[in-house]
């Protein structure tokens, strides 16, 4: 992990509520402060299960790929167009993604097994314990 | 950052110096346009138009999540008025006559128990919106490359200046090169 959004739950409360608010985004701030963690995760929750991931993508996040080879990276960019893959020296990356790209990553066919792999990277980093909870269970962590 | 109507803040910018310290530590030299794919600005923006928030998610390479009409009423006040017609005392009376109509009959239409979003049909495109913005430097230098253009319209140039001013803050060595025109 090289660097992610700060308070990545709360930046996807901002964007989510951003749609349904006529607030400026002090207020909007402020009132994600006073209402706290629990409502985060009423957020998080039902744009999970709405399917609406768009909210997601304001998470961001920049991690260092080591090992990887050109065809191991061609292959994962063909299928996922949205990972940001910079070459940086041997077979070293960097690579940038939103949560949504990682959602669909871990879902979605070739990618899980790579997926799974920048989710153990946020837990070990704890950078996002809620949503890493919400979107992927707790499965993911003993696996 | 205010600058005339749009009002704009910076939300949050990725850390510049995590990206140089990992190409320092892998003994690659900083090239600003290595990391322009992977510095990312999210903004929030607020009072503009509809009509500059329909050119701005033309630029697909963004995400964006903005204020719905749906379920929020909307306000006679929330409405731009282009200098072209404020200055002008004959169109602002026009302009303001127009509203005038459009939002008594969208109130209509709301006690008469049409829902806000089929109401909303009748507003007009100068409402104004909030919008958050997610974007790459990569991006964002292209919007502004596009849109601080003399042929870009007055709304979406000052837009665009001040997201270049609010990137240029935050990540100073990305923004070197004057790209306005």
């Amino acid at each position: 992990m090289v660097w992610s959004s700060p308070n990545p739950e709360r930046t996807i409360a901002v964007a989510m509520r951003r749609c349904y608010s006529t607030k400026v985004i002090e207020d909007i701030e402020a009132e994600l402060e006073q209402k706290g963690t629990e409502y985060w995760k009423y957020l998080l929750t039902k744009c999970l299960q709405d399917k609406s991931l768009d909210v997601l993508e304001h998470f961001t996040m920049t991690l260092l790929v080591e090992g990887a080879g050109e065809s191991e990276v061609g292959n994962l960019v063909r299928s996922f167009p949205y990972l940001r893959f910079t070459p940086l020296a041997n077979s070293d990356w960097l690579l940038s993604l939103n949560a949504r790209t990682l959602v669909e990553l871990w879902k979605f066919g070739d990618g899980k097994q790579f997926a799974e792999s920048i989710i153990s990277e946020l837990d070990a980093k704890n950078v996002s314990p809620l949503f890493n909870s919400l979107a992927f269970g707790e499965g993911i962590r003993a696996s | 950052m205010e600058r005339g109507y749009v009002r704009v803040k910076l939300l949050y910018n990725t850390d510049l110096g995590a990206l140089k310290e990992v190409m320092d530590r892998k003994g690659v030299a900083f090239d600003p346009s290595l990391v322009m794919d992977h510095v990312v600005y999210m903004f929030e923006i607020e009072d503009c138009s509809r009509v500059t928030t329909h050119q701005l998610v033309r630029h697909r390479a963004a995400s964006y999540d903005q204020e719905s009409q749906r379920f929020s009423a909307a306000t006679r006040e929330g409405v731009v008025t282009p200098p072209h017609i404020q200055s002008n005392s004959t169109a602002l009376e026009t302009y303001n006559q127009a509203l005038k109509d459009v939002y008594a009959a969208y109130e209509k239409l709301v006690a008469a128990g049409v829902p806000k979003e089929d109401a909303r049909y009748v507003l007009p495109n100068g409402i104004k919106t909030k919008i958050v913005m997610t974007i790459s430097a990569r991006s964002l230098m292209h919007i502004i490359w596009q849109r601080t253009a003399l042929q870009a319209q007055w709304e979406i140039r000052e837009l665009a200046r001040t997201l270049q001013g609010l990137a240029a803050q935050a990540t100073p060595e990305l923004w070197t090169t004057v790209i306005e025109r």
